[in-house]
């Protein structure tokens, strides 16, 4: 475990911050502007993710386990949020017969 | 805290009632349930101020208030639900469930102390309310709405996370007595301000500020009613009790400040100038809650001692009106099969004069107009504001809550207008007292304001 630890930290933690919002980035312009629900399904975990490796970066470098902690928390909410997510996907499928997000305008002023 | 955990087994209890087939002791058994829960926060006064689970929950006064309240609101939509659902053959319990789960997130939200039971609240709050709102399986907006409202709460969630693991970066705890002691030293750093702005902007997600609102009003149409009843009600509620519990242990650095002032003005003026136009009853209330949040946005920003108290009796105030109109709406669109345009309430007065004189008197409260609980909200705000030197901000908020007198006016001149065409309105016994309840609440605290502040 010790050698996970000082692993991490032989990278400045000012890389693990810019490769984290890198990717936080990432997830959300695929969030933004993707067509496909299932490909904005993926890039919510992208943005789940990269939150997950900042904590476990800030947490080997201030030697304190409740980050590596947290990051269980949100590993089980994520994983719960896309079930329910893919469910109502599967209800939205059999309604309108596709997962593109442009179907989605009959609600609108 | 024994009230959290009696709310988690009573979801289960009733998921188990669904199964063996008793449905008509759902609703009782749940509003037994969380009176008894109410009975737990007013009787064990040796929780307070404690620190409970492992120093995640800690119920002080103003966690306490807002507990009850929040379960106050579920029970008189549980009410509402015995109708709502009398014809209902399937899955009814796991709506109920799926509504106690969700209070049971709202009561952690209100009393967190650890950015872990924050993050969990908000998640077990949102992930119920994402089946609720896709509720109407055949329903194709009811999937819409529930698609929206899971993606854009999700996409916030994440926001939140990446602020709270700065946050963490920066103070290297996520226990709020040290966050704030890091605050006081080193409150200008660069990641810690970063991380606040991130936190903030998912948590204006879940109460609808602009610019970050526009789930909202797609949301509380799709939905149906009484799920928008309740994300109007228990989420509004919880969402701004845990956004002031923020804005305290962060100590507001003034770029925090600044930026909530924007928000606060934006939404004024988006919500107000926008319902102008509503004619569906449900988007109208939608943009009137919008409206709203930037009174209480307003009211958190001034931050003073006084400030948890009169949020709780804007937010309370506000969601018994909500809840009564919203069950008055339901009883005029089923008389006006099915559709959700204002037109529907007209002839209201004429064929049920007590009911119509009950929407009057929310209506006026959610004007904000004297002597009802509405109105001394508003000014309860307002002298906050003018305390902490906000003067320009007080005078363009005086002028958006006149502005916003006149779409609840004019939902009112509909119900008093006579139509050629009397609506045989059908008002269920359970229905009548909750709209009764409602009304007199918002006009006896109106008249009583000392009773809850």
């Amino acid at each position: 475990m010790n050698d996970v630890i000082t692993a991490i930290r032989t990278v400045p933690l000012e890389h693990y911050v810019v490769l984290s919002f890198i990717l936080f980035s990432i997830g959300m312009a695929g969030v933004l502007f993707r067509r496909n629900t299932i490909i904005i399904l993926m890039c919510l975990e992208l943005m789940f993710n990269s939150v997950n490796l900042l904590l476990t970066a800030f947490s080997a470098h201030h030697s304190d386990p409740s980050g590596q902690v947290f990051v269980f928390f949100i590993m089980l909410v994520a994983a719960a949020e896309v079930t329910v997510g893919l469910a109502i996907l599967v209800m939205m499928k059999r309604n309108v017969d596709s997962v593109d997000i442009n179907q989605l305008n009959r609600l609108k002023w | 805290m024994s009230a959290l955990i009696l709310t988690s087994v009573l979801g289960v209890i009733l998921l188990y009632l669904g199964l063996f087939g008793g449905k008509k002791l759902l609703a009782p058994v749940g509003i037994l349930g969380l009176l008894g829960a109410i009975a737990l926060f007013v009787m064990d006064k040796q929780y307070i101020n404690i620190p409970q689970f492992a120093n995640m929950l800690s119920f002080d006064a103003m966690g306490i208030s807002f507990s009850i309240g929040l379960l106050v609101i579920t029970i008189l939509i549980f009410i509402f639900g015995i109708d709502y659902y009398a014809n209902e053959e399937k899955n009814v319990a796991e709506q109920f469930a799926l509504m106690i789960f969700s209070v049971t997130g709202a009561l952690m939200m209100v009393s967190y102390t650890n950015l872990l039971s924050l993050f969990l609240g908000i998640e077990i709050l949102s992930i119920p309310l994402y089946i609720l709102a896709g509720g109407k399986r055949n329903s194709m907006r009811s999937g819409e709405a529930s698609f929206k409202y899971f993606l854009l709460g999700s996409f916030s969630s994440a926001f939140l996370l990446m602020g709270i693991a700065l946050i963490y970066g920066v103070a290297a705890s996520f226990e709020l007595p040290k966050v704030m002691a890091m605050a006081a030293t080193s409150g200008t750093n660069i990641l810690f301000l970063l991380g606040c702005f991130f936190v903030i902007v998912g948590m204006t997600f879940k109460v609808a500020a602009v610019p970050f609102h526009f789930w909202s009003p797609d949301v509380y149409e799709g939905a149906p009613t009484l799920v928008t009843t309740f994300m109007a009600t228990v989420v509004k509620m919880a969402a701004f009790a845990a956004l002031f519990r923020f804005v305290t242990m962060i100590g507001m650095p003034a770029a925090v400040g600044k930026a909530l002032l924007l928000i606060a003005i934006v939404t004024l003026l988006v919500g107000n100038i926008t319902a102008l136009r509503q004619s569906h009853f449900k988007r109208l209330m939608a943009y009137s809650s919008i409206a709203h949040s930037g009174f209480l946005l307003m009211a958190i920003l001034s931050n003073s001692a006084n400030t948890p108290s009169v949020l709780f009796y804007y937010t309370f105030t506000y969601a018994l009106a909500t809840v009564g109109l919203f069950i008055v709406f339901t009883v005029a669109k089923r008389a006006a099969n099915g559709d959700e345009h204002i037109r529907i309430f007209r002839g209201l007065f004429r064929s049920q004069p007590w009911i119509g004189v009950m929407l009057l008197v929310m209506m006026l409260s959610l004007a904000g107009i004297p002597p009802f609980a509405g109105f001394f909200a508003k000014v309860n705000v307002f002298m906050l504001a003018l305390g902490a030197g906000q003067i320009g901000l007080t005078v363009f908020a005086v002028v958006m809550a006149l502005v916003g007198i006149y779409y609840y006016a004019v939902v009112v001149r509909e119900a008093f207008t006579a139509s050629e065409n009397e609506p045989a309105l059908v008002v269920a016994p359970t229905n009548w007292l909750v709209i009764s309840l409602c009304g007199i609440a918002v006009l006896v605290l109106g008249v009583m304001p000392g009773w809850l502040l």
